[in-house]
């Protein structure tokens, strides 16, 4: 009977990615793998709602997009973010935010973002996948103790006016 | 006018008139010398004498048109058509016999005034003996031949045939086909006359024609009425002899046939020129055919007429069946090294090229050839057509037509390397040229030209491609030819590995000798990182025969009810180096399944960090089944035919449903898997879904139904998924990619998205890369079906799916 043999060891070497091969030292090698092997993860999903692609040639700025979730006031609203990915990458968390201003309670002017796992809850286990699903759910379940707009947390229960604000001051 | 000069006015008419007797008719009471000179004195010094000479040609030539001309023709048509050839013959040999007596005293006339010129004789100046010969050949030929009745032609032709006939059967040859000529002789016929022995005319005819080329050249006639004639048979016979024996014949040559007959040929036109060929040769003609014309300017010219006409017909009929030739290659060689000959002698390359594409495109290149004899005949085209240029330009030029036609079958690869590794039949060129080429040719092909010697250079034809690649990339290696019909070798060796993976997940006995070989002489080809996937492949093999020898020994030394209830040996493959396999779902029976949790055990034992993932569904399984009435023994069969024979060991009815539950599998595929026990009269449907064990042979109802159950062995084939498959894949996964750029990049160029999918988009097995070209024309495809829309060449995604 013929059975695969599963090598970890060669799984990484297949997914060596092209062009970075003269790439420095060995732990950026194994960053840029990682994001290679992130962003294939990401094509295969086929998530709907998310996505995200390498900004230009360089694999450590990526530019994200989320969709409003269905049934929520975010619905039909797009939004675009950037995700920094540190050289530590992926024992430091990236750098994720808002480029798509985003009023909500969450999220700040500029656009940064009050999330748990993108800070103190960080773990490698996360990947950009995981990141930006989070970042969809926390559109419509916004954590309204710590808010970074106050504004916005106020106007949270009141979902019809928040939805018209919403949508009055949405320019993408 | 003094009275002096009265008295010589008085004698000027007798002077002339015995200056001109003496000229036009020399056959009466011949004037004396003394007196003509006397006469011709008196005319000269009366300024008379200039005018004689004007008189002469005059005079002959209101002959020729009163009476001579007008005679000849009569008696040229005299013979009518009903007549015998021969009557015909002598009659045509009488006209020209008769002309030349009619034209004697005139050419006398002129001979002696020219002579009288040519001496200055009484003061007499003029053209001399040769110009007016000149000028009355001239007449001669202008009235004669202004515009001579076709009659004249059909009878030299006729003549010359005839003599022509005559001529090749006394020496020997036969001009006729040899049945005809064989026949005629049973007849008792004369092979030159065609006449019965008793009446036979060849003597004759040879004689007639000696004389005929004598008046003729003496009249300056020859070239002007047989040229023509001669050029006309020669090309006939010429075409007549290349229609009888090189059409549809490649295996010999006729190069060295055609001369010798050329040189024959070369004998009876010294015949026919035999007035011009020399008085020397003329004596010797009678006594044997062949003579030394070396040095005759005219035959000289005549053969080379024929050389060339030969080499241009030559060339014509085997551009007409140069795809015949190259179909029969090698046999045919022969062929083939003629035309080479002939075609560096007449400028019909381009000729050759433009047959020889559409020869190849209706002949070949239809969906009605299978792939692999489009193969074979590119290979014999590529081997034919070396040969016969060996710049290689028309192999390329040729070829290509052959070349784009490939890459648009699907099984091109899975042909050429199938036959690579000598696993179809028929096509076993390409093992044999695998192992025979010599890989240190092969390593230094592309610095060739620099070790070459530069003096040895040769510009490339005209009719070269005019590519960048130039000369030195035109490769005549056949399985480099091949490989590039694909621009790239990856697609071959991706392809190999497939074939690799199947023969060696197929025979599932360890032997990889065979393979080994192939794998190390298509790394002498393709270089060792490329082949490094199939070594690793091979090893496998090996590793798994040692590692099973190695658990088979372990549970050997186990006591008897420890050992595992059914013995396995496993093919340990590691999945990241072989090609995809196919996927399938079946739950094994649980002996099976703890049989082979027990292996995983021991591997892992031997293997730290390493496990076993096993595929149920590949592989084979041999089984005995004992049945109440009857065994069946030594069965080999696919697992799942197996697993379904098992459940039924344990229950003798199952539904389909129920057994599909069990097994994990499809219904409808376990219904074609359950024929295969049907055809075996080991299983029965009793009613529709319902399958029940057969324990009696006896009990099976019209055991010859007739029914055909067709096992559903036909996806079987292959346990890897074909590359067409992998190609579809690789595209959902691109697409993926470009989707996801287009999402959050807006909009891009198809450059940019191209180098984004260079950069980013893993390399590994099944995935390769897509060239600029593939690229657009997917993309294209994706506007098409408005999944994309493109402006002044920037791509994005339509509204509608964001």
């Amino acid at each position: 009977m013929a059975s695969q043999n599963l090598d970890p060891a060669a799984a990484s070497s297949t997914a060596a990615l092209k062009g970075n091969e003269t790439a420095g030292s060995v732990s950026k090698g194994s960053v840029t793998k990682r994001l290679q092997q992130e962003l294939m993860t990401l094509m295969m999903s086929g998530d709907k709602g998310i996505s995200a692609f390498p900004e230009s040639d360089n694999l450590f700025k990526w530019i994200g997009t989320i969709d409003g979730a269905q049934g929520t006031v975010y619905e039909g609203l797009r939004y675009k973010l950037s995700l920094e990915f540190p050289s530590g990458y992926p024992y430091n968390a990236p750098r994720v935010k808002f480029v798509t201003p985003c009023f909500h309670p969450n999220v700040d002017e500029n656009g940064f973002i009050c999330l748990d796992i993108l800070k103190e809850k960080w773990s490698a286990l996360y990947d950009v996948r995981s990141i930006l699903l989070s970042i969809q759910s926390l559109l419509g379940e916004p954590n309204n103790d710590s808010p970074m707009n106050s504004a916005a947390a106020e106007l949270w229960d009141n979902q019809e006016a928040f939805k018209a604000h919403l949508h009055s001051t949405y320019k993408n | 006018m003094t009275e002096n000069s009265v008295l010589m006015l008085k004698g000027l008419p007798t002077a002339w008139d015995t200056v001109t007797a003496a000229l036009v008719s020399p056959s009466t009471p011949p004037v004396p010398d003394e007196a003509v000179s006397e006469a011709l004195t008196l005319l000269c010094t009366k300024g008379l004498g200039q005018y004689v000479e004007g008189w002469l040609l005059e005079t002959l030539q209101v002959s020729l048109v009163s009476d001579v001309a007008p005679e000849f023709w009569r008696g040229l048509q005299k013979p009518d058509v009903e007549s015998q050839e021969q009557d015909r013959a002598k009659a045509l040999l009488e006209v020209f016999r008769t002309l030349l007596r009619r034209l004697q005293p005139f050419l006398c006339g002129l001979e002696r005034l020219g002579s009288w010129q040519d001496e200055g004789r009484a003061g007499l100046v003029g053209p001399g003996a040769h110009g007016l010969r000149e000028r009355a050949f001239s007449t001669i030929r202008a009235i004669l031949l202004f515009s001579p009745p076709p009659v004249l032609q059909q009878r030299v032709l006729e003549f010359y045939s005839r003599t022509f006939s005559v001529y090749m059967s006394q020496i020997g040859e036969q001009v006729e086909p040899d049945e005809v000529a064989a026949e005629s002789d049973v007849n008792g016929t004369c092979t030159g006359c065609t006449a019965t022995p008793q009446v036979c005319w060849c003597q004759d005819a040879l004689q007639q024609l000696q004389e005929f080329s004598h008046i003729l050249s003496r009249l300056q006639l020859l070239e002007r009425v047989s040229s023509e004639a001669v050029t006309n048979i020669l090309h006939r016979l010429i075409e007549q002899r290349m229609e009888q024996r090189c059409r549809g014949e490649y295996e010999r040559s006729f190069l060295s046939d055609f001369n010798d007959w050329l040189e024959q040929v070369l004998g009876w036109l010294s015949r026919v020129f035999a007035s011009e060929v020399g008085e020397a040769s003329t004596s010797s003609l009678l006594t044997d055919g062949k003579l030394d014309y070396v040095g005759c300017t005219i035959l000289q010219r005549w053969r080379c007429h024929m050389q060339q006409f030969f080499c241009r017909i030559y060339v014509n009929m085997r551009i007409e069946e140069l795809f015949s030739i190259i179909r029969d290659f090698p046999e045919s060689t022969p062929a083939v090294e003629d035309l080479k000959f002939c075609l560096e002698r007449t400028n019909q390359r381009q000729q050759l090229l433009t047959s020889l594409k559409s020869a190849f495109e209706t002949r070949l290149l239809h969906p009605g050839v299978h792939t692999s004899d489009i193969i074979t005949v590119y290979i014999s085209a590529i081997k034919a057509l070396r040969e016969l240029d060996p710049s290689m330009v028309i192999l390329q030029v040729a070829c290509q037509p052959i070349r784009k036609y490939l890459r648009t079958r699907e099984d091109t690869v899975r042909q050429i390397v199938a036959s690579l590794t000598g696993d179809t039949e028929g096509c076993s060129e390409l093992a044999s040229e695998l192992s025979r080429a010599d890989p240190v040719t092969l390593e230094t092909q592309d610095s060739e030209d620099e070790e070459s010697d530069p003096e040895e250079w040769t510009p490339d034809p005209t009719d070269a491609l005019t590519d960048k690649t130039g000369s030195k990339r035109r490769s005549s290696d056949i399985i480099s030819l091949l490989v590039s019909i694909f621009g790239s070798k990856e697609i071959f060796i991706d392809e190999y590995k497939t074939v690799l993976a199947d023969r060696l997940l197929h025979q599932l006995n360890y032997n990889t000798a065979r393979e080994i070989r192939n794998v190390e002489l298509l790394k002498l080809r393709f270089g060792e990182s490329h082949m490094h996937y199939c070594e690793v492949m091979l090893k496998d093999v090996a590793d798994s025969r040692r590692i099973n020898t190695n658990i088979h020994e372990e549970e050997a030394r186990l006591p008897e009810e420890e050992q595992p209830p059914v013995p396995l040996s496993a093919m340990i493959l590691s999945s990241e180096f072989w090609p995809k396999l196919k996927e399938e779902k079946l739950e094994l029976p649980s002996a099976i399944s703890k049989s082979m949790e027990t292996y995983t055990h021991r591997f892992e034992k031997l293997k730290a960090m390493r496990t076993l993932s096993w595929k149920p569904h590949l592989g084979s399984v041999t089984l005995d089944i004992e049945l109440e009435d009857r065994t069946l023994t030594n069965l080999s069969v696919s697992p799942i035919h197996a697993a379904i024979i098992l459940h039924f060991q344990d229950k003798g009815t199952w539904a389909l449903d129920e057994l599909s539950g069990a097994l994990g599998v499809p219904q409808e595929l376990l219904r074609r898997k359950l024929a295969l026990w049907q055809q075996h009269g080991v299983i029965q449907e009793e009613s529709t879904g319902r399958y029940s064990i057969l324990e009696k042979a006896s009990s099976r109802e019209r055991p010859d139904q007739g029914i055909m159950l067709i096992d559903s062995d036909e996806e079987g084939d292959s346990n890897t998924t074909t590359q067409s498959e992998q190609r579809e894949e690789k595209l959902q996964l691109f697409w993926a990619y470009i989707q996801a750029m287009l999402t959050n990049l807006e909009s891009m160029t198809l450059e940019r998205i191209h180098s984004m999918l260079r950069m980013f988009v893993a390399t590994g097995p099944g995935v390769t890369e897509m060239d600029v070209n593939e690229l657009q024309a997917f993309l294209q495809k994706k506007v098409r079906d408005h999944q994309l829309i493109v402006s002044l060449g920037v791509y994005r995604l339509p509204k509608t799916t964001q």
